[in-house]
């Protein structure tokens, strides 16, 4: 026989139907979302990892200054360090035999001469000859005479081959010790001596790239930086989303989402590096999921950066300089990213011998496993996913709180029914069972309609979501185990323990103390004694004292939505701060960055564009603490750092103390981030060196647009070994015309300063409009859910109250001005929780990324946050103040058992 | 006094008090008797005389501070809590002066509540017949009367066919007539199904529907008598 007290539960789900409703559509939602961003999370991640297998993907890529001859890559394929030592012996040996052998011939040729006009001087002497001008004479004749002989004979001389011998022997020596002392430095410095230094030989392709300036609207101004690729690479292919390749040579296939974003179609003109190209197709390169101009950069941009290809014809023709990119894939794999640390590290110093002995310098180096590029956009979701499914969980666990109490009241309405039936012979499980057994119900009814709209509804958004950000490939929707695990069965666990722990504490109680409504566990405390209120006020008091743990999860409810409503609204408000602010602290409008100071003639880049100033910069790296250092959020374990050298009195960056080497002013990024201040000492180091160097903060530099240091230009180039009047580029708040494009390595703009925060507004914003609302919604259904149970547990006192006089008003207003008040009070306590939060959460987020820009909420999005759960209480007590106003007065009185 | 000879509930040395020091009460103080199986017993007292007490104790819902009680021989205090509410399960039936029915579950299912309990419940049809409440199977508790319900109660407690029945002031809330025909349900099921029915009660007049009546005072037997001139429930008079 089935337990009949199982009956009950269908009926009470119909009767108690808008409750249940409320928690299902809500359970239903929450699961749904986290379902859906589950299954696009693994639809996507199948799709990224069988266009990396298709796209023939990269395992690093490298820049290098000069183009590497076939010899060169062949040696760089083995994987083998080149012999620095050997290399720089054999320099310094040629250098040294040469500066010998011209000595030793001078000397020679000196010591011939002398020989003979000796010879000469001491025959004319011998016979009486003592005009001078007939001896120089005579020594010309001579020395026309017998040189060629005496030198041949000189050369074969026992004594000058051993005064040869020494003369090398001592040069050679010299270049020994010079080179011994500079391997010391270099080996220490590259780490070129690792005894567990292994071999990763590779295979290398050419992938060289021009950054073009690209005019989408052919307005004549650049708006985007597009990097072009031939169209026939082997290595590191796109997928097409629509259309096709580049036939010809006007044509030109452009990345699809930088398309979508800036309004190009396929078929459109665009102007690339001044010439005309037609759109063919829109693609999805597979090192490309996110539009990351460089490594480094805090976010990628899909406005201001875009990829592409044309024919090898059309790139032959570009104009700006040519980037010689090569791409290396390891012979053999790596199993996963610890494994890839150690090839790459071995690989590194490989390349970095090879690029010495070339004589090439080694500009950039990223392997795949920390490429931005395409580790971004796949960490992102993967983190996006976590993050929503821990959220999901909280809120599951608050409805599970809610159940437990919802199911606590029962228990005390059913105080007699169970006393009876523990007394007739149910067991404390059996009862158990059967008040779990709406809740776990309920949620399975809620997971199952969940994952419903999850993997069809909600997937579309998510995916779609994604697509709005990245350059992903096309995908299908792969069913997802692990995803049905996570939302069914952590939602149920949560659900069962917590409703199992609070019912069995209840249920614990003898049947006699139940028959008895003898609820409390401990004796019945003496009443707490109120203060001298007026009656109302002292009823009031009661009703919350005697309610204390519905309040507690009310409480705990609304701090945790505030908390999120804090995020929704301060997240918006903070990239439109940073936007606002950061570009008028720009000390200068463009920096162009020049890729040597001198042209191909060898002559000093200049230019006459009024106001341009000369300025030296290098990239330095700040190490993180590792113990901030969140993984999959884009930042290393370092931050690349810009050091700039500004000329005595600059016009742009306004320093006129005078600094001593070693002591720089830091940007107010920097200081923020990091938290240091005057007098604190920074260690930075060489990216791809040992080398460090060791500075003193002199001050702190008004300048939230970068992580920058700051030191006068003589000091930069004294510091970093260079010549005195060196320089990097150029300053200017005007455009520069007047320098040629191919010298040009970068211009820093207003928009790549504030391109963090557009990029981040374009691909969360909307999505935080609708947080919003969702939160809104969500704070109605807490506070209802509470509000009913509080009322309903008091509906016959409420009766009876009526049965005596009081007027629903009075009523309401002892019953819900409590709730008002808790909800007010603790918007308010929680707004300011969540801004704390959210400030922390903030720095450590930026702590993990590079760049910098803090929290930021205005007092209109302050005021909206809290309105919002103040409007969701509001909601609520409308339907309170009904269902107070429909308690019938014979409630008391029928209930009265 | 009654011959123990048979005796199938024995009440020995009984003692109970609530509460400590100054407000410590003693309700039980060493009560003695036992009850015969298939009797009909009544325990009747003023309130505070600590039958209630003394049911509850025979239920296992409650333990006495000294004394024990045995049913057939196995004694309560020997048992743990699982196998009480065991004992509770197989062989006890209760019916409270409040009905404590399941208000959304019909008259029916309320009485299936006690017959799943049970390894050898009665027929539930038949239960409904002899309760007279064949045409109120399909109502909710609340669609019914005091007395009707009632009778639920009965009928929850008499399906599992307990050993004992235990009723505790089963007439108390009703009124005269209804109390009559509640307590010659109970009659009836004591006669037809033989369990051994042990009453609560302050209304002297049921002693004389009993086998047995004990009179409880100050927490003490004081009359423990076989009742030799038994009447039939509907012939009672109050």
């Amino acid at each position: 026989m089935h337990n009949p007290l199982m009956k009950r539960v269908p009926r009470e789900l119909l009767k108690e139907w808008p409750k249940y409703l409320v928690v299902i559509v809500f359970m239903t939602f929450m699961i749904g979302v986290v379902s859906g961003m589950y299954v696009g999370h693994d639809s996507m991640v199948a799709a990224i990892d069988s266009s990396k297998a298709a796209g023939n993907q990269e395992d690093g890529n490298f820049e290098l200054e000069k183009k590497l001859t076939d010899t060169q890559i062949k040696e760089i394929e083995t994987g083998d360090m080149a012999d620095v030592r050997d290399f720089l012996l054999d320099k310094g040996y040629e250098e040294a035999d040469k500066k010998v052998e011209e000595a030793a011939a001078s000397e020679l040729k000196k010591t011939v001469k002398q020989n003979i006009e000796d010879a000469v001087r001491a025959q004319c002497q011998a016979l009486g000859v003592t005009d001078e001008t007939a001896i120089q004479d005579a020594v010309e004749k001579a020395i026309g005479e017998n040189y060629d002989a005496a030198l041949t004979e000189a050369k074969k001389s026992d004594e000058y081959k051993k005064a040869l011998d020494d003369a090398y022997e001592k040069a050679h020596k010299e270049v020994e010790d010079k080179v011994d002392e500079e391997w010391d430095d270099i080996s220490e410095e590259y780490d070129l001596e690792d005894a567990d230094f292994v071999s990763r030989p590779v295979t290398l392709h050419e992938h060289f790239f021009h950054n073009e300036e690209e005019d989408y609207n052919s307005d004549g101004r650049k708006d985007t930086t597009l990097r072009l690729y031939r169209s026939d690479s082997e290595v590191d292919k796109a997928s097409f989303n629509e259309g096709r390749a580049p036939e010809s040579e006007d044509e030109i296939a452009i990345d699809r989402m930088h398309a979508a974003n800036v309004g190009v179609s396929l078929g459109d003109e665009i102007t690339v590096g001044g010439r005309k190209f037609k759109v063919v197709g829109l693609l999805a390169y597979v090192n490309y999921m996110t539009l990351h101009e460089k490594n480094t950069d805090l976010m990628f941009d899909a406005f201001g950066f875009d990829v592409g290809m044309v024919t090898p014809e059309a790139f032959e023709k570009l104009p700006s300089a040519l980037h010689y990119s090569y791409v290396f894939q390891y012979d053999k794999k790596p199993a996963d990213d610890i494994e890839a640390a150690d090839f790459s590290g071995d690989f590194m110093k490989a390349l970095i011998t090879r690029s010495a002995v070339y004589e090439n310098d080694l500009k950039d180096y990223v392997p795949e496993y920390l490429n931005q590029a395409v580790n971004f956009a796949p960490s992102d979701i993967e983190g996006d996913t976590s993050a929503t499914g821990i959220l999901v969980y909280i809120l599951i666990a608050v409805i599970a709180f809610i159940f437990a109490i919802m199911v606590s009241n029962t228990v005390e309405k059913e105080s007699a029914v169970i006393g009876t039936l523990r007394a007739s012979g149910y067991t404390r499980s059996e009862l158990t069972r059967h008040y779990m057994s709406m809740p776990i119900i309920v949620t399975i009814i809620g997971a199952v309609l969940g994952n419903l709209v999850g993997y069809t509804l909600f997937k579309d958004i998510v995916v779609d979501l994604y697509y709005n950000s990245y350059s992903l490939p096309k995908y299908e929707t792969v069913w997802s185990p692990s995803a049905m695990v996570k939302t069914t069965v952590i939602p149920l666990v949560l659900m069962f323990f917590i409703n199992l722990f609070v019912i069995r504490s209840k249920l614990r109680l003898s049947p006699l103390k139940f028959l008895r409504h003898d609820l409390k566990k401990t004796r019945r405390q003496r009443a707490v004694r109120l203060p001298k209120w007026s009656f109302l006020a002292r009823f009031r008091l009661r009703v919350v004292l005697q309610n204390i743990p519905d309040y507690l999860v009310l409480i705990f409810g609304v701090i945790l939505i505030e908390v999120m409503l804090c995020f929704a609204f301060g997240f918006p408000d903070s990239l439109d701060h940073y936007a606002e602010t950061a570009p008028k602290m720009l000390f200068t409008e463009n920096q162009y960055i020049l890729t040597d100071m001198k042209d191909d003639d060898g002559e000093i880049i200049t230019t006459e564009t009024p106001g341009a100033e000369r300025f030296s910069s290098t990239t330095l790296v700040q190490q993180k603490q590792t113990d901030f250092s969140m993984r999959g959020t884009g930042g290393g374990l370092s931050e690349d750092i810009t050091v700039y050298g500004y000329e005595t009195n600059s016009r742009y960056i306004d320093m006129r103390e005078e600094m001593p080497d070693g002591q720089v002013y830091i940007s107010s990024a920097y200081a923020k981030k990091y938290g240091f201040g005057k007098g604190d000492r920074l260690s930075l180091s060489e990216k791809y060196e040992k080398k460090s160097y060791d500075f003193t903060v002199a001050g702190i530099y008004g300048y939230d647009g970068a992580v920058a240091a700051f030191m006068p230009q003589d000091n930069f180039n004294r510091i970093f070994d260079k010549d005195k009047g060196d320089f990097s580029g150029y300053f200017s708040d005007e455009k520069i015309e007047d320098i040629d494009n191919k010298y040009v390595a970068t211009v820093i703009t207003r928009q790549d300063i504030t391109k963090v925060t557009d990029q981040l507004d374009h691909s969360m914003g909307g999505f935080m409009k609708v947080f919003q609302y969702v939160l809104f919604i969500l704070a109605i259904v807490l506070i209802y859910l509470l509000t009913k149970i509080i009322i309903e547990k008091n509906e016959s006192s409420i009766s009876m109250a009526k049965i005596l006089g009081f007027k629903n008003r009075e009523l309401s207003a002892i019953y819900m001005l409590p709730t008002a008040v808790t909800v007010i009070i603790f918007t308010g306590v929680s707004f300011l929780i969540g801004y704390a939060i959210m400030a922390g959460l903030f720095k450590i987020f930026m702590l993990s990324m590079d760049g910098w820009f803090r929290f930021y909420i205005s007092p209109r999005g302050a005021i909206l946050s809290m309105l919002f759960m103040v409007a969701g209480y509001l909601v609520v007590s409308l339907a309170d103040f009904r269902r107070i106003r429909k308690i019938p007065m014979d409630e008391a009185l029928k209930n009265i058992e | 006094m009654a011959g123990e000879s048979t005796s199938f509930l024995e009440i020995r040395n009984l003692k109970k008090s609530f509460g400590k020091g100054e407000t410590r009460q003693e309700v039980l103080r060493g009560m003695d008797f036992s009850v015969a199986k298939g009797e009909f017993c009544v325990l009747l007292g003023p309130s505070g005389s600590g039958k209630s007490t003394l049911l509850n104790i025979i239920g296992g819902i409650d333990t006495p501070d000294e004394g024990y009680i045995s049913i057939n021989g196995d004694k309560l205090e020997e048992m743990d809590e699982k196998a009480i509410t065991l004992y509770r399960r197989k062989h006890l039936g209760y019916v409270f002066q409040m009905y404590n029915l399941i208000p959304n579950l019909n008259v029916k299912e309320n009485i299936e509540v006690g017959a799943y309990l049970s390894d050898n419940p009665l027929d539930v049809d038949e239960i409904l017949d002899i309760l007279g409440l064949a045409d109120h199977r399909y109502k909710y508790p609340n669609q019914l009367s005091g007395g009707q319900q009632q009778r639920v109660s009965i009928g929850r407690a008499v399906v599992k066919n307990p050993d004992i029945l235990m009723c505790d002031e089963p007439t108390g809330a009703l009124d005269y007539k209804t109390s009559k025909e509640i307590l010659a349900l109970i009659e009836n099921c004591n006669r037809k199904y033989g369990n051994t029915v042990v009453m609560v009660t302050h209304n002297e007049a049921i002693r004389r529907m009993a086998d047995h009546v004990i009179r409880l005072r100050d927490g003490m037997v004081r009359q423990n008598e076989r009742n030799i001139e038994k009447i039939p429930a509907a012939e009672l008079e109050w």
